[in-house]
């Protein structure tokens, strides 16, 4: 063991920036407003997600010089591993969440269960729109699943990550970690006006990313009925548990052979002619 | 192991004083009344980590085992239920995330380079791909829970 310092100066930079997010963050709080067709929670977690992606160089680092000087790509990098060790504080306190309602949740195991299958639903829902857009093999990629790491490791595997179906998986992975947070807060207090119950919607939060999965929930919690706000974080979080659990071999047994026939069925009725893209 | 326990320790150490700051302005907690609070929490965090450490055979990340540590000692007929959770509820839920999604935030910086070369199509594809797992699962979940009679 070299005396390797923890904390180097861009882990530092990294902190204070972070730091001065949150606390930005957290004195704009949680706002509520009515977009039409429902309403919208917009939670601290948001804006912060938000701005740290806008203090990034290629962002306001190239309008603003200084600012590329201070967060550089060094403090980008040294960003990602912490991302990990941050997230544990939120699962001490789902524990405390799911812990309590532990009669609640074996009681709603069949949904919890079953609601797995919906995750099937990328196939049937993007696929044909991959397909009339123009895309070929790299559409089985997109639609296989919401494309965070295992279904990256199992199409890079299979198919190689360099392939069309590669390139496919690739660009879900990409827009799901880069917008995603931000599509599922919105999504999550705005999915009320569905109509669907909190609680269904709550398990479907649950889709095998912590942040993905805290982000929909979490909003939908502060918008739907107080009263019911707990067992919307617990379900959440349980269903994303299991997501982590079976996800894997979903995708490899039920998810891959599924959009690989959807695909052959579709394709020539629907797909473009000529090249992809 | 234990150079590497440390280490974590000392960044969980920075991503509680962040929460505690942070709560402070979101949620109105006297920082000082959250510190019990939040050494707990880091606690059990540190452990997850030393678990998934030393049993790789169960293929779990960190998060999974935080939970379910928290979870063990918060569940009904356990006599640690009362202590735990009244301990750990001056830390916030949502306290604990803007740090968790600034640093998300700032680790994507490197892949904005990347995300101009894909084709606008991924981005339309992709908001399919998020509507379709999630309505999938929530439709399917609202059938059972209905045929369960719980909603």
């Amino acid at each position: 063991m070299a005396n390797q310092k923890t904390f180097t100066k861009p882990l530092i930079v990294g902190f204070v920036t972070v730091f001065i997010i949150s606390v930005i963050s957290e004195m704009i709080g949680v706002k509520s407003f009515s977009v039409g067709i429902g309403n919208v929670t917009l939670l601290p977690m948001l804006y912060a997600v938000v701005m740290g992606i806008l203090v990034t160089p290629d962002v306001l680092g190239k309008v603003i010089p200084p600012l590329k000087k201070v967060v550089t790509m060094d403090v980008v990098e040294a960003a990602g591993p912490v991302v990990m060790i941050a997230l544990l504080p939120l699962g001490v306190k789902y524990g405390t969440l799911v812990g309590p309602n532990i009669v609640k949740i074996i009681e709603a195991g069949p949904a919890l269960l079953l609601q797995e299958l919906g995750n099937l639903g990328t196939i049937f829902v993007a696929l044909p729109l991959a397909l009339v857009l123009g895309l070929k093999r790299e559409a089985v990629g997109a639609t296989v699943s919401i494309c965070r790491e295992p279904t990256l490791g199992i199409i890079g595997d299979k198919y190689g990550i360099t392939s069309p179906e590669g390139t496919g998986v690739l660009g879900t992975y990409l827009m799901g970690t880069i917008f995603g947070t931000v599509f599922f807060g919105l999504l999550g207090s705005l999915s009320l006006a569905t109509g669907l119950h909190p609680y269904a919607l709550a398990m479907a939060s649950g889709m095998g990313s912590g942040s993905m999965m805290t982000a929909a929930s979490a909003s939908l919690a502060a918008a739907g009925p107080p009263e019911m706000a707990d067992t919307v974080l617990a379900y959440a979080a349980t269903s994303n548990m299991l997501t982590g659990v079976t996800g894997l071999y979903m995708v490899i047994f039920v998810s891959v052979p599924l959009v690989n026939k959807m695909y052959a069925i579709l394709e020539p009725r629907i797909g473009r002619k000529g090249g992809s893209n | 192991m234990m150079a590497k326990t440390l280490e974590q320790l000392k960044l969980l150490t920075a991503v509680g004083f962040v929460i505690v700051v942070g709560q402070s302005f979101g949620w109105g907690i006297p920082i000082v009344d959250a510190i019990p609070g939040i050494i707990l929490v880091i606690l059990v965090s540190q452990t997850a980590l030393i678990l998934k450490e030393v049993l790789p055979m169960i293929k779990f990340p960190a998060f999974a085992w935080a939970t379910i540590i928290s979870f063990v000692l918060s569940m009904p007929f356990m006599p640690t239920q009362a202590w735990f959770l009244g301990t750990t509820s001056t830390v916030n839920f949502l306290g604990t995330t803007p740090v968790i999604l600034a640093f998300a935030g700032l680790s994507v910086g490197n892949k904005l380079v990347q995300l101009k070369k894909l084709s606008w199509k991924f981005f339309v594809i992709a908001v399919a791909v998020f509507i379709g797992t999630f309505f999938g699962s929530a439709i399917i979940a609202q059938i059972v829970l209905k045929f369960q009679g719980i909603i």
